[in-house]
């Protein structure tokens, strides 16, 4: 598909980015909410990394798919990615060294008090941090449409 | 059983939303039927007290699964709809039906909604009980869901977390591209 193409796809309305720029911060701060505050009320980090995620989505419907791409640093949203996982099965494996059963979170409280309610909220936010970044990377991946993919030669991967 | 009639409602919102999805022949309409299906059901889950998972819905089914299929879509021919509905093949309607009946027998086997005690083995299970007794003082989080998901099968739930990493990695693997956006 051609570039002029997709660019047809948005149309820039002052209304859309003027809700947009009012919303987003709200919404980010409700994602935040539900990934920090999952531990005791509905909600975790599979529901706030779906509701961050769709900022990023608000911001390139409002302002356009290219400029969004261009404004997030690709690092950031890899560094979510992979952070998240290793960070979780750090905490899990840390256990292990410490001479316990894969997330015995206890066995932490001897460095930290109350450690196992911090080391949950820690386990929710890699969560969110994963599926953020991959519902922003499959948003953007769609986005690009597979155009490129069907364009590379075979042997070029 | 008796329903309210929010729930009455509600439910036959949701069987319309789930027909209109399956029958309708434009791509489009049929994406919003389901995204409005979608949310019905997290609000039914919502009224059966199911917060989490009717959160899950909301933001998963109804919110991204819509904007990946509509970008999906955007990407596509969309082919030009001639009539309303997609014409219905009795071979379908058949296969459809007879799961439905096979689903709808399973139904009586489940405990009445809300059931207490000895009358609901989900509620009075050895394990549901352990985790209500002690989620809160082994794990110091209000939630028992999260109690649930975070500690007790934490493993499971790094799992979980994977796949959806395995799932951003494959679809750049796919399409052939090295980072995302």
């Amino acid at each position: 598909m051609s570039s002029d193409e997709r660019t047809g796809l948005y149309v820039e309305s002052t209304i859309i980015m003027t809700t947009v720029r009012l919303v987003a911060p709200f919404v980010l701060t409700f994602a935040l909410f539900v990934m920090f505050h999952g531990a005791n009320s509905p909600g975790g980090g599979f529901q706030g990394g779906v509701i961050a995620g769709s900022v990023v989505m608000m911001l390139a419907f409002a302002y356009g798919i290219d400029a969004a791409r261009e404004w997030l640093d690709v690092r950031v949203v890899a560094a979510l990615a992979s952070g998240g996982v290793l960070t979780f099965a750090a905490i899990g494996l840390g256990t292990i060294v410490l001479g316990g059963n894969f997330l015995e979170y206890h066995l932490y409280e001897q460095f930290i008090s109350h450690v196992v309610a911090y080391a949950i909220e820690l386990v929710e936010l890699a969560i969110g941090g994963i599926v953020a970044s991959v519902a922003i990377g499959l948003f953007f991946l769609l986005a690009a449409g597979f155009g490129h993919a069907v364009d590379s030669p075979e042997g070029e991967s | 059983m008796s329903l309210s009639l929010i729930e009455a409602v509600l439910l036959v919102f949701v069987l319309g939303c789930a027909i209109g999805a399956a029958v309708l022949r434009d791509v489009l309409a049929s994406l919003m039927a389901f995204a409005a299906y979608s949310l019905g059901v997290s609000i039914i889950w919502v009224m059966l007290e199911a917060p989490d998972v009717g959160l899950t819905e909301a933001a998963v089914g109804a919110g991204i699964m819509t904007i990946l299929f509509i970008l999906a879509l955007a990407n596509t021919v969309r082919p030009q709809a001639n009539g309303l509905f997609e014409s219905i093949s009795v071979r379908t309607v058949v296969l459809v039906g007879a799961f439905v009946v096979v689903m709808i027998a399973t139904v009586p086997s489940l405990p009445a909604v809300g059931a207490d005690g000895a009358a609901n083995p989900v509620v009075s299970g050895e394990v549901t009980q352990y985790y209500l007794e002690n989620a809160y003082a082994d794990t110091e989080v209000k939630n028992g869901v999260t109690a649930v998901l975070a500690a007790y099968r934490g493993f499971d739930t790094l799992g979980e977390a994977v796949v959806v990493f395995s799932a951003g990695v494959a679809a750049l693997t796919v399409l052939r591209q090295e980072v995302f956006a």
